[in-house]
């Protein structure tokens, strides 16, 4: 299948400035996005439960270029929604899609395998990941230490394409039913609280969640660093961190496709994307959308009915 | 002399170190490892590489400089006053189990902070009343590449204890007069030959494991030839994010930014870690940006690293090969690439002839 | 100090210049009893409010939440509160997740001419906030600071 895709991208090379997909990157566990320019470039192409990143983040910059980009489910999804915004231009974009079988979490290879700097080699096959390091060799189910979000997959293959290799993949799932926020949420509410005061103290305000996502697209403009008006304070503390992530999650509320690349960028592992995941219900329970599958379709929050379907309002 | 410590005394050293020292070591934190302040609670990770080093502890991500408040003169109510308060914040601190990279990072500050025409007296606080305990390493990451840029596995530079791990608990060396001071501990006994000899054999092994340094005495003239070529920066730059993971997480990443945070009539001038992977980085008042894309902001955290930085401080390289800008990258964007890309890169004619 | 502290907490209230802050203000002018503990923010519209303004009265010390608006169909702007609406309604969905009990947060419509409404809107939001107690502090420091801070303040 690999090798199909790569004569794909090779045939469509020529029309574009350069296709973006993922190669190997410092060890045989990381990989790296890929912009490939020559057909030499292409043979570096990898494919497989190693392709963490979204490449989709890449497109809004390049807008006006003629580029093609490789995706997974997940990926596309982003790019539909890139689409609806009009953030970039169909016709500029081509779009290589393949059946993804899920993709790995990499902190949690680490909770298996102790430490993920001493890689000495990583195979896959068959829903299986063998990965050696400081001499010993560890087995382990795609099944396990695949990232969240690809356990309640509803679209391993891309939902739009131009050139699609490889046979069509069944869903993990049919209805994500959210049992991950079910989890969290049966903690009581100062439980809650206490867990992000936690996490959010250890963020370093980076903004790898912003950049990573592929629908944070003010970019050079973002309100975290806005003076006037002075939404946050160059303050290290919990406050301003923690009002970061609502406003990333509010500015995502009825377009975040849960990509999870904010959570997967996250150096200090931070599950930032629970906070997406909780709007993504609360738009998916009151206006029955997923964002990203339709480039045609309007966002429930650019749009109202004057009698609401699913809301009720206080009766006072 | 080099000094014995018990595995199972370390707990207990520590301990004792705290009635003196405010002491600080990496923890575990949610799925990270940390530094933070040592307390009963918190669970001591030496077992990997730190997620961010301590580089905070002496140059923390925020502090306030001044704190100022506006009041009315009593007499003249018309008139305001500004009262400012300078805050210098300092304790006797005793950083546990950084790595040599780690400690290495503090020499780049110094540097930085407390050997150039302007002193920071903020810094040197800090740095004044610290005392350094490393870990050597006897393991080496795939990311780590300490020895291209001068460092080693048991590197001393910063550091005023090295702890060097052996069968059952650690060589104890001190590096400085102030390291000379922990010596004194009941719980180190004198360490005998063969532990000695075990800490030299782990540690070559440790350095035997690097990837083989390439030479980097021509890198500032390369970098310098490479100013103009935004080709190669922005095909080195293209996976790029610009995010700040590579320069929070650096070691010796120092660039900083000022601002005044104001609430009604009280507030504080606080200095925090800039970034210059960020958009916002040297843009000036005007609008102008010197550096307005990505690729010529790869090109300034590469050339402050191995160029601009070694040409004002005798040679010495911004970087300490921690690994963390490769491992902890969103894209992993890796530095040694560009660098060796910058090395290898055969320059146009006309520009080499030139000088 | 204020007279009640202690038994007062801080909820804010986003109104609308066209209805809320006229109901408001009718029940003022017409002498309902009503609780103190309510700030009010007047706004051009129920639309204009970003859910974020909510997110930043809660971060600052906020214990309660109150964004009232102009009946649906009666908006000034046609249609500012029935995007309002959508807005607010998944945005208190949200905030449980941060671990704020979305009782904290009500958005409710009350017209220029409902004095009696809105007395009663704030009397019930009130005692529904006082129900659930103060909003623990989000710090504006880091934890480790914070902990310094109290340690030397004992």
């Amino acid at each position: 299948m690999l090798e199909q895709l790569k004569d794909t991208i090779k045939k469509a090379l020529p029309e574009l400035d350069f296709v973006i997909g993922w190669g190997m990157g410092f060890d045989a566990l990381h990989a790296t996005p890929l912009f490939m320019y020559e057909p030499e470039d292409v043979d570096k192409l990898v494919w497989g439960p190693l392709n963490v990143h979204n490449l989709a983040t890449y497109l809004p910059a390049l807008k006006g270029r003629k580029v093609g980009i490789v995706v997974k489910g997940c990926d596309s999804r982003s790019v539909a929604e890139l689409l609806q915004e009009n953030l970039i231009n169909r016709e500029d974009v081509v779009i290589f899609g393949a059946p993804c079988r899920g993709t790995v979490s990499l902190t949690k290879i680490r909770k298996v395998i102790g430490n993920t700097g001493l890689i000495e080699d990583v195979n896959y096959a068959d829903g299986t990941l063998t990965v050696k390091a400081e001499g010993a060799s560890h087995e382990m189910a795609l099944k396990d230490i695949r990232a969240d979000k690809c356990g309640y997959c509803r679209f391993p293959n891309a939902v739009l394409s131009d050139h699609f290799v490889g046979e069509k993949r069944a869903p993990q799932v049919e209805e994500d039913t959210f049992e991950d926020l079910a989890e969290f949420e049966s903690q009581p509410f100062e439980e809650r609280r206490d867990f992000w005061m936690k996490e959010m103290d250890r963020c370093i305000r980076c903004y790898a969640c912003r950049n990573a996502c592929p629908l944070c697209v003010c970019r050079d403009h973002c309100v975290a660093q806005s003076r006037d008006p002075h939404w946050l304070s160059q303050q290290d503390g919990v406050r301003d961190k923690f009002m970061f992530q609502i406003i990333h999650a509010t500015h995502l509320a009825g377009r975040c496709t849960t990509c999870g690349e904010c959570e997967r960028a996250c150096p200090v592992d931070i599950p930032v994307l629970l906070f997406k995941r909780k709007f993504t219900k609360a738009i998916k329970d009151t206006f029955d959308y997923d964002a990203g599958l339709d480039p045609e379709a309007t966002p429930p929050l650019l749009a109202f009915k004057a009698n609401e379907d699913n809301i009720k309002e206080k009766e006072w | 002399m080099a000094k014995y410590l018990k595995k199972d005394d370390l707990g207990s050293w520590l301990k004792e170190l705290g009635e003196t020292y405010k002491v600080i070591a990496p923890v575990e934190e949610g799925d990270a490892v940390v530094f933070r302040r040592l307390t009963d609670e918190r669970t001591l990770r030496i077992d990997r590489q730190a997620t961010q080093g301590p580089k905070g502890v002496l140059f923390p991500a925020c502090e306030e400089l001044v704190s100022f408040k506006y009041v009315k003169d009593p007499e003249n109510p018309e008139k305001t006053k500004v009262e400012v308060k300078e805050t210098v914040e300092a304790e006797p601190t005793l950083i546990f189990g950084a790595r040599p990279c780690d400690a290495r990072g503090f020499d780049v500050f110094d540097g930085a902070f407390t050997k150039c025409a302007v002193k920071d007296n903020y810094y040197m606080a800090r740095r004044e009343q610290a005392i350094v305990v490393s870990l050597a390493c006897t393991k080496t990451e795939t990311t780590c590449f300490c020895n291209w840029v001068g460092g080693s596995p048991d590197g001393t530079g910063g550091s005023d204890v090295l702890l060097t791990p052996v069968t059952g608990g650690y060589l104890v060396e001190a590096v400085t007069d102030k390291g000379e001071a922990l010596m004194g501990g009941k719980l180190l006994s004198d360490a005998d030959d063969a532990r000695q000899a075990e800490a030299k054999k782990l540690l070559q092994e440790a350095k035997d494991s690097l990837r083989e340094a390439p030479d980097f005495d021509c890198m500032p003239e390369q970098l310098y030839a490479l100013f103009d070529n935004m080709d190669f920066w922005e095909k080195q730059s293209a996976k790029c994010i610009s995010c700040g993971a590579c320069t929070y997480l650096c070691p010796t990443c120092h660039c900083f930014n000022i601002t005044d945070e104001q609430q009604g009539k009280e507030g504080s001038r606080i200095r925090s870690w800039d970034n210059c992977m960020s958009h916002m980085f040297t843009n000036e008042a005007s609008g102008h940006n010197p550096r307005p894309t990505k690729a010529y902001r790869l090109k300034n955290r590469v050339g402050h690293k191995f160029c601009y930085f070694p040409d004002m401080h005798d040679g010495h390289i911004a970087c300490v090969g921690c690994g963390r800008c490769i491992k902890s990258c969103p894209v992993a964007l890796d530095i040694r690439e560009v660098v060796t890309a910058a090395k290898e890169c055969r320059l146009p004619e006309e520009e080499t002839s030139d000088d | 100090m204020p007279v009640l502290e202690g038994r007062e907490l801080r909820i804010i209230g986003f109104l609308c210049n066209w209805c809320s802050y006229g109901g408001a203000d009718t029940a003022g002018v017409a002498r309902f009893d009503q609780p103190t503990d309510l700030r009010i923010i007047r706004v051009p519209c129920s639309g204009r409010i970003d859910p974020l303004f909510v997110a930043k009265a809660f971060m600052n010390g906020a214990d309660g939440v109150l964004v009232s608006g102009c009946h649906p169909r009666d908006c000034h702007y046609a249609e500012g509160n029935f995007y309002a609406r959508r807005r607010l309604e998944v945005f208190k969905n949200f905030i449980s997740v941060l671990g704020i009990e979305p009782e904290r947060f009500e958005y409710t419509w009350v017209s220029a001419s409902e004095g009696q409404r809105w007395q009663e809107v704030v009397t019930k939001f009130t005692n529904q906030v006082h129900t659930l107690g103060p909003l623990a502090p989000v710090p504006e420091i880091s934890l480790d600071r914070l902990a310094a801070t109290e340690t030397a303040q004992p």
